[in-house]
């Protein structure tokens, strides 16, 4: 076919005559226009076969050409499975068949069609695992012919995002029903978003006819269309697709790179309905395709669909398409319908003017084709003698176009996820919807409505609901939906003895398939599915669910509400993985002085969302920088950043009686000034974070919780406090105090230039002592730690001061050799002294006992959280201990998670161990058996490779046992 | 273009790296962003512009006391949890709970009247405790047409006009974070107040930015909001 092919307007809405573009597909270079598919512009080059059948390789052409079925799947260079009935062609575009042995138009595996019925339904499940091996055998073929299209492995991730839409009226459609419903809401003063999956308003306004003038469609769309889009209450969402509908009207819409997470008050699906094809032998040859879209390949592209066609239908609207195609120059060879006659007998006398010839009462029984099955060449016509049969006598016709159109499914997938029920109405051969939840409706020819009139008084209709459930007003009255003719006939399947009568076109499932299915035994149609895969593939049972039903219930002797039809789960399209993950938000937290520490030379580490320097140098020398900085520490002063630290203010006359209540320790009679070790179980009495109880005053604690833990007992304190209902307020001030521990024996000398209002003498500042100053102008609350088993100070300021605080610390101390240090760094040199960490040291089981902080745990007061559940455990012989162990420099050192063996039974884990400069040894801190936990005892650790190493146990800590230093 | 720079000063907004070339001026006992460019920035700020407040004097307060403390203070207080009242002096008040108050202070007097509530604040038996805001939160303003579109790629709340009112204040999470939106409308130009986690605002303001690039948003600085 050549550009002659293109009829003239006002045929072709979509396209832009004088946007010539070319493309190529497979090697081959094509002409276009603007505004063209992929599909429409090879069908105006003469181009039909697009792609190959998954399973036998049989060549297919455009069905629906509105991106309802799996013919054109195509491959792009960084996309297979493009849809190139409904993807625009673009300028030198790259178009390839996938699914092809060889070459698209010589296909290597269509030979596998002649071997069908050696490849019954299910016969994979059946024939590979036999003799026993054999599976291995047949696995790499399978796997090599399965599959549809290529990924590029080197696609670079694009930019989608997501986007909330706020609307009173979500409307998925915007055919008339749509439209109108819209139109009518939005007049009475609704928020209405519409929904089109297209890229034109209108629906089957734009493709279908409804009159036999062929008037009024056009006159309605552009009447519709222009009040729609100057209507300042309507957003449209053109090439967007509702992809599912979840509770609460929450809808996902895709259009192009965003997925709009849509959240409607009240939803109208006026989705249309879906046109269905007659089952008959060679039903998929390229050139046979649904009457509308022969219609659309018209209106919508000007591309005309062929030189002599036939029309089959059951229904009335393949009268008035074999008139469009008449007047658009196709000679029409015969209208062929299904039934005795048509609704409206007019049609007949009209077609009949027009030198078409109609049979009544008659079908195609099998489209013909020359070599090569490349493309519909004519039909066999047989009367038809009752349900599914037909007469011996054929009649043939040539052609090169068989539109075909059983009648119409309701596009039922949303509002099935809603928890609409189908029903089958025999009457009229179609399925109806019930059960919609309130703020769900549906309306037009989904609504079993088809009639224009009665599209637009249904669509009226709903409105008017809509707008009464919004609270809004309308002076519309109720609009009355007439009876109408039937558009189904009851059984347009005819099988045929030499098969190839598909039923479902993606997975090439033949009508006996699907019988055959049942006969095996799988009576229900969500068995069939799963053991025919009917209705699996890409198309998701749009065409195939009908007739299923239909032979299933034929074949299982029920009827067909009975059999229903198979899940329809979401998405309605196939959505890409980008859409899903959309723009990423993974939020993350940096202290005050993030910036001084990457100019220091960090290497940052995650600890929970923040970003925490680990040590100050290059990524490879880690152990090197981390004995360098603690070394420093030991002998002159280091710095490290401890914002992260979680602070919480607990204030209030029932503050110390909270704070007695949620930690293990009494802190009733703690001195302002002072500060105290908390320790905290849950109520099975397992350690869940611990900290420092700092009193500032008799209603004032300040109080530390573990950096990723510090949110958890902030909500636990809450919690409690709204059971205890004590007089106490508690303060989340994490993010608001920047935090540094100045610690080494020469911090006190670098902090007296920067404090001038507190005495830092070790008399007016003892260990554990707590103060509130300045320190370089600064408001400061100031603690005596030991974490680090040196003299330190804690100082924490408002978080605005940060930076500043640690550029004047570092500046001060830059005589004394101050250097920051990082949390690797601190995780040495608290391991040296023993110190835990909980939820490195600790899991979800460990015990108060199990860690030695017996110690923590207040004796003498009534309460708190867990002591029920740890004095229990006391009583229970104890199972694990954490332990020390010491290993000789140049021992294979054990890793976190190493396994500690009593025998050939696992007794625990190694938590932490680290080479100590200082000590000249491996440390570490391993949970072990309770009778491993003696001091000079091996403990047998299995380290990397299955190595065995001999630790010795030793007592805790490994450094300064007399606690000297840190209390200087 | 002037010569300050946010280091001259002892307090500091986490974002003033992300403010390089901006012209700074000062702002009480700190500075903020007059301008990011020679251009006018009215016209962006009406259009979809992100200003950082993070400088401007805030503080809280809750407790069953709080109320009488701040009426004591001469402030209006909202009469209903989530809204925020504007004071004659251009500072705010939100209520955020029965017994929480958030304070904004006001460009007008570089916020010292909000300052200086927070300095001489002291705990005593009354039950009226400081929340640290300006140290906790740090705090934005998106100004411009497009404020609720832009709010609608970051949080499922829905913040149009007619739906989020002037004066009504959302505790929500936008871009995954915990956030404060303030609608304030308070003149013509559209506006929300954002406060966010100090910590986690240099991940925030690039998730804003990257949001309001389809609307032609940028940065702006506080002098167009003062003309």
């Amino acid at each position: 076919m050549s550009s002659s092919n293109r009829l003239p307007a006002p045929m072709g809405l979509l396209i832009d005559r004088d946007q010539a573009l070319s493309f190529q597909f497979d090697g081959q270079s094509f002409s276009a226009l603007g505004g063209d598919s992929i599909a429409s512009a090879l069908i105006a080059n003469g181009r039909w076969l697009m792609s190959r059948s998954f399973k036998y390789h049989r060549p297919r052409g455009p069905l629906t050409l509105a991106g309802q079925d799996a013919n054109t799947l195509v491959q792009l260079p960084s996309e297979p499975n493009v849809l190139a009935d409904v993807t625009s062609v673009e300028a030198g575009m790259q178009v390839s068949a996938q699914n092809v042995s060889g070459s698209l138009d010589n296909d290597r595996d269509a030979y596998l069609g002649k071997f069908s019925k050696f490849m019954p339904v299910g016969f994979y499940y059946r024939s590979f695992y036999k003799p026993k091996g054999m599976w291995k055998v047949w696995e790499p073929i399978i796997r090599k012919k399965a599959g549809l299209g290529v990924l590029d492995l080197k696609f670079q991730p694009e930019y989608y995002d997501k986007q909330f839409l706020f609307v009173d009226l979500a409307v998925v459609g915007a055919g008339p029903a749509g439209l109108q419903a819209a139109l009518t809401a939005a007049n009475a003063g609704a928020k209405v978003l519409l929904v089109e999956e297209q890229s034109i308003l209108g629906g089957s306004l734009t493709y279908a006819r409804f009159d036999a003038e062929g008037v009024r469609a056009d006159n309605l769309r552009q009447e519709l269309i222009a009040a729609v889009e100057g209507h300042c209450n309507i957003q449209t969402l053109k090439r967007a697709t509702c992809n599912a509908w979840f509770t609460d009207n929450y809808l996902p819409v895709i259009q192009g790179k965003r997925l709009y997470k849509v959240r409607a008050k009240q939803c109208l699906v006026a989705s249309g309905s879906f046109d269905q094809p007659v089952i008959f032998r060679n039903n998929d040859l390229p050139g046979v395709m649904l009457t509308s879209a022969a219609q659309r390949l018209m209106k919508l592209y000007a591309v005309k669909p062929g030189k002599r066609a036939v029309v089959l239908t059951g229904n009335d609207d393949g009268y008035l398409a074999a008139l469009d195609l008449h007047e658009q120059g196709v000679e029409v060879a015969a209208l062929v319908d299904m039934r005795a006659q048509p609704a409206d007998p007019q049609l007949l006398t009209l077609l009949q003017t027009c030198g078409i010839t109609c049979h009544l009462s008659t079908t195609v029984f099998e489209a013909l084709h020359e070599k090569g099955m490349r493309h519909v060449s004519g039909v066999d016509l047989r009367k038809i003698t009752g349900q599914g049969q037909v007469a011996s006598d054929s009649l043939t016709l040539g052609c090169d176009l068989l539109c075909m159109s059983g009648g119409y499914m309701p596009v039922y997938q949303l509002l099935c996820q809603a928890g609409g029920k189908l029903a089958y109405d025999d009457q009229l051969a179609e399925f109806t919807l019930s059960g919609l939840p309130e703020i769900l409706r549906v309306s037009g020819s989904a609504n079993g409505c088809h009639a224009l009139d009665n599209v637009l008084a249904d669509a009226t209709n709903c409105a008017l609901d809509i707008i009464a459930a919004l609270g809004l007003n309308s002076d519309l009255g109720r609009a009355k939906v007439k009876p109408e003719a039937q558009v189904n006939f009851p059984w347009p399947i005819f099988a045929h003895p030499k098969g190839k009568d598909f039923v479902d076109f993606d997975e090439d499932l033949q009508v006996r398939d699907i019988i055959n299915a049942t006969k095996i035994g799988y009576r229900d149609v969500q068995l069939v599915k799963r053991f025919s895969t009917v209705g699996m593939g890409p198309s998701q049972g749009r065409h195939s669910a009908l007739p299923t039903a239909r032979l299933v219930a034929q074949s299982t002797q029920r009827n067909i509400s009975e059999t229903g039809v198979t899940t329809a789960r979401p998405p309605f399209v196939a959505e890409k993985l980008a859409h899903v993950a959309g723009r990423g938000f993974d939020p993350y937290r940096q202290t005050p002085m993030h910036g001084r520490h990457l100019a220091a030379g960090a290497k940052m580490m995650p600890a929970g969302v923040w970003q925490r320097p680990a040590f100050y140098g290059n990524d490879t020398d880690r152990e090197q920088c981390m004995q360098a900085e603690a070394l420093n520490v030991h002998n002159k002063v280091g710095l490290i950043d401890v914002s992260t630290l979680g602070g919480l203010d607990v204030r209030g006359p029932d503050a110390a009686e909270f704070l007695n209540r949620i930690y293990t320790f009494a802190f009733l009679k703690q001195p302002v000034g002072r500060s105290r070790y908390a320790l905290m179980t849950n109520e099975h009495g397992v350690v869940i974070d611990d900290g420092v109880c700092a009193r500032f005053a008799d209603n004032h604690f300040y109080v530390t919780a573990t950096t990723s833990g510090v949110d958890r007992i902030y909500q636990q304190m809450l919690k409690w406090n709204a059971q205890w209902r004590l007089n106490v307020d508690v303060t989340n001030v994490t993010a608001a105090l920047a935090a540094v521990n100045l610690a080494g024996p020469l911090s006190r000398k670098v902090l007296q230039k920067l404090c001038t209002d507190v005495d830092l003498s070790p008399e007016g500042f003892p260990y554990l002592g707590v103060r509130t100053g300045t320190v370089a102008g600064i408001p400061a609350r100031l603690m005596r730690v030991g974490f680090v088993g040196e003299l330190g100070f804690e100082i924490h300021v408002p978080a605005r001061y940060g930076e500043y605080l640690w550029d004047v610390l570092m500046e001060a101390g830059e005589v004394e050799g101050i250097r920051p240090f990082g949390v690797e760094t601190q995780r040495l040199l608290r391991l040296e002294k023993g110190h835990v960490i909980i939820s490195q040291d600790t899991d979800g089981m460990t015990t108060p006992g199990e860690i030695d902080m017996t110690w923590a745990i207040s004796r003498t007061k009534p309460f708190f959280v867990g002591k029920r559940s740890v004095e229990i455990l006391e009583q229970q012989p104890q199972k694990r201990k954490l332990v020390g162990f010491t290993l000789e420099k140049g021992s294979r050192q054990p890793l976190e998670g190493h396994l500690v063996l009593d025998g050939s039974d696992i007794s625990g884990n190694v938590s932490s161990c680290e080479y100590s400069e200082t000590l000249g040894q491996i440390i570490g801190l391993a949970y072990a058996g309770a009778n491993q936990g003696i001091p000079g005892s091996h403990l047998p650790i299995r380290v990397e490779g299955g190595e065995m190493v001999h630790a010795t146990v030793v007592e805790l800590p490994f450094f300064d046992p007399a606690n000297q230093r840190q209390e200087l | 273009m002037n010569s300050l720079t946010a280091e001259d000063f002892k307090e500091r907004s986490p974002l003033y790296a992300k403010h390089k070339g901006a012209c700074l001026a000062p702002l009480a006992e700190t500075v903020a962003v007059e301008r990011f460019s020679e251009t006018d920035e009215h016209s962006q700020l009406a259009r979809c512009a992100l200003v950082d407040l993070t400088n401007l004097a805030r503080v809280g307060f809750r407790g069953t006391d709080s109320a009488e403390f701040l009426l004591s203070k001469g402030y209006h207080l909202p009469e209903t949890p989530n809204h925020a009242t504007l004071q004659d002096d251009g500072s705010m008040v939100a209520r955020l709970s029965q017994t929480e108050y958030l304070l904004l202070g006001s460009l007008r007097d570089a916020g010292t009247r909000v300052s200086d509530l927070e300095a001489h604040w002291q705990l005593s038996e009354q039950a009226n405790y400081l929340l640290p805001r300006q140290d906790s939160h740090a705090w934005l303003l998106l100004t411009g047409e497009h404020c609720a579109a832009v709010m609608a790629k970051l949080c499922g709340v829905d913040l149009r006009d007619g739906n989020f009112t002037q004066g009504a204040v959302a505790q929500t999470s936008a871009a995954r974070i915990n956030v404060i939106v303030i609608n304030t409308h308070t003149t013509a130009l559209p506006s929300f107040h954002i406060l966010c986690d100090r910590a986690s605002v240099s991940y925030f303001w690039d998730a804003v930015l990257d949001a309001m690039l389809e609307f032609g948003g940028k940065p702006a600085g506080i002098q167009a909001l003062l003309d």
